[in-house]
Parts: C-alpha cells; sequence; structure tokens
C-alpha cells in the first residue's frame, strides 16, 4: 500500500470491503467479548417500536409479557450507527439530501418518489418482520451470531438468500441491466 | 454512563465500517441478489472470519467466559430469513443500512425506511402469539455453537469456517468478476 496521509485515507468515498468488514469484525468482537452484547441493528426498532404498540395494543401479549420500551444499549448503538454513517459520507463529500437512489433504481422504477417510498415502506416492514421471526438481522444474527459460530446464522443466510434471489429475479424479470 | 457512551462508539464505526463498505446503495444490496456485485459478500464474510477470530482470542485471553449465541431454531431462522430476505431484496435496505443510509442524507431512508421498520416491529409484535409457537417448534437447539455441537476445539472449527469462506470467496470473484459495478450505481 502506497504511503498516504491518514486524513486522506479517512476522507475516501470507498474502502477496499476485506479491510471495511476487518473493521466491522474487530467492532463486533469488542462487543461481544466486552461488552457481552451482540452488534445488532435491529432489535433497537423493537425497542422504541414497543412505545406506541404498548399504547395501540393494550391487550398484546407480546406487548405485555415479552417486550418492554426502552432506550436501551441497542438504541444508542443505532444513534451511534447514524452518527457514524454521517461522518464517514460528509468527510467523503457524499452526505447530501435526497429523495432518490442512484441510477440503477431510476432506470427500474422511474424518477417518482411516491414509488420509491411506498416500495422502501414495504421493504423495511418485512425486513424488520422477518428479523422478528428469525431473532436478529443481518448484524445482530447473521454477522454476531454467526462469529461466534451459531448455527442459526447460517441457516438465516440461507432463508435470505432463498427469499432475495426469487424477489430480486420478479423484479428485473425480462431486463438487462 | 458507559452504557452509554461505549455503544455509541461502536455504532458510530459500525456506521462508518457501513458507509466505507459502499452499502449505503440500494443497488449494492439489490445485485447481491442478482449475482451481480458481491462487496456486501467479501464485506460480510470478512467481518464474520475477522470477528470469529478475535472473538476466540478474546476468550482464550480470559477476557470473558463466553460469547453471546444466538438461539438456533431452525424453522424460525429459515422463515424470518426468507421474508427478510424478499424485504432485502425489494428495497434495498436492511436495518442498520437503512440507519447508515439516513447518515448519509437519503430521504426515503428517513421518511419510509426508518417508519416501515418501526410499523415492521409492531407487525411482528402483532404477529408474535400466533407464529412463534408453532415456529419455534421445530428444530430448536438453544443457543448452540458448532464446536459445542460437534465437540471439537473451537480453533479446529475456526480454521474450517476460515477454508470455507475463503473458497466462497474465491468462487465469488470467478463468478461475478465480468459484471461487478465498480462505482456504486
Amino acid at each position: 500500500m502506497a504511503r498516504r496521509p491518514f486524513g486522506a485515507w479517512l476522507r475516501e468515498k470507498t474502502w477496499s470491503p476485506y479491510a471495511a468488514g476487518a473493521l466491522l469484525g474487530l467492532v463486533v468482537a469488542y462487543s461481544e467479548v466486552f461488552c457481552g452484547r451482540p452488534l445488532a441493528a435491529s432489535g433497537a426498532f423493537d425497542k422504541l417500536a414497543a412505545y406506541p404498540g404498548r399504547w395501540l395494543f393494550p391487550s398484546s401479549q407480546y406487548y405485555r409479557y415479552v417486550m418492554s420500551p426502552g432506550i436501551t444499549w441497542q438504541v444508542w448503538l443505532v444513534v451511534g450507527l447514524l452518527a457514524g454513517s454521517f461522518a464517514s459520507s460528509r468527510l467523503s463529500g457524499e452526505a447530501r439530501w435526497r429523495w432518490l437512489p442512484d441510477t440503477q433504481w431510476q432506470e427500474r422504477y422511474g424518477p417518482s418518489r411516491a414509488l420509491r417510498l411506498g416500495i422502501a415502506f414495504v421493504g423495511a416492514v418485512l425486513v424488520q418482520v422477518g428479523a422478528g421471526i428469525a431473532g436478529g438481522c443481518t448484524s445482530g444474527l447473521a454477522i454476531s451470531g454467526g462469529a461466534a459460530l451459531s448455527p442459526g446464522a447460517f441457516v438465516f443466510m440461507a432463508g435470505m438468500f432463498a427469499g432475495g434471489i426469487p424477489a430480486a429475479w420478479l423484479w428485473y424479470r425480462g431486463r438487462a441491466g | 454512563m458507559l452504557d452509554v457512551i461505549k455503544p455509541l462508539v461502536l455504532g458510530f464505526l459500525f456506521g462508518w465500517a457501513l458507509h466505507k463498505a459502499g452499502l449505503t446503495h440500494y443497488a449494492r444490496i439489490v445485485n447481491v441478489y442478482r449475482f451481480r456485485d458481491m462487496t456486501v459478500m467479501r464485506f460480510m464474510l470478512t467481518a464474520l472470519v475477522v470477528g470469529a477470530f478475535a472473538i476466540q482470542v478474546g476468550l482464550d485471553a480470559g477476557f470473558a467466559a463466553s460469547a453471546p449465541v444466538p438461539p438456533t431454531s431452525v424453522l424460525a431462522n429459515l422463515v424470518g430469513g426468507v421474508v427478510f430476505g424478499v424485504g432485502m431484496a425489494t428495497a434495498g435496505y436492511c436495518p442498520g443500512t437503512v440507519v447508515a443510509e439516513a447518515g448519509e442524507g437519503r430521504l426515503d431512508a428517513w421518511v419510509a425506511g426508518l417508519s416501515g421498520l418501526l410499523v415492521g416491529a409492531m407487525v411482528f409484535g402483532l404477529l408474535q402469539p400466533l407464529v412463534m409457537p408453532t415456529l419455534s417448534r421445530v428444530g430448536s437447539y438453544g443457543r448452540i455453537t458448532f464446536a459445542g455441537l460437534t465437540g471439537a476445539s473451537p480453533w479446529l472449527v475456526l480454521l474450517v469456517f476460515a477454508q470455507a469462506v475463503a473458497l466462497v470467496l474465491l468462487l465469488i470473484g470467478r463468478i461475478v468478476r465480468a459484471s461487478e459495478s465498480s462505482p456504486p450505481q
């Protein structure tokens, strides 16, 4: 690797996925060994959604006995995540307000904001429901659980592909791009 | 106080890594499932192997007695994974990258992504008493690991695991090298 100033490295738009992945691996290990917790994103949304959930569904068994609301460790993790992505994108000059994903989305779905918001919302609901059923998401189950060598993490990853491949095929059926 | 500072710092590095790996792009996520861009797989598998070795070093050095192991419940892990994969291939989101996209200024993540995750959490809350008792009846083994399951040394499991990941990365490189979109589209 050529010598370059540390500041320039922090400002790069992308790192090698191996370098960024190694950083994430060390963060996961610190979290598991020194904090005794998986590095998990989806749990924060379960905790936050329990505030309105408990109020909207007062007779729900889940909100009565299983999920209590709270500003927990996981919620602070997600707040940090937001800040980290902002800092990285700000330093690389990519942080700016925008409504639509980049070219591939617009070639497939056109310039409508409403369509993006609708599809993004449905996808996000499915993602969080799936994480709830599986017991974690890409970070908390697949990566953190996988690093702890849990078989369930690999079953979950197999499921991700079993669902994702046909879904992506349906969305892009008959398209070259 | 440390219970706030530690997750904030770890989360910061998590968000930093997601952005630097280029995972805040719809196409990067969706194209995994179209075998056109394997950046996410390279990033995830590297994190898995580095994390697994670092955890084992930490345990052997006596910093902790054990790592938190999520429960293996085969049917629930699988069905949840399928639903998750459909959502991920539809929106180009997973819970972590929605937040990372919001940090980058993407308004679809702020408006539809974060609200979708919160609504999804409530939908799961309503489904949980209906579906989870059935799903968790099949193949529930609790908090097992491959090492515990096979009785092998965790280091041996790690070596086999690292070799398997290296093989997968090699195969991925063969399959998608030609079509990979180098700047995220």
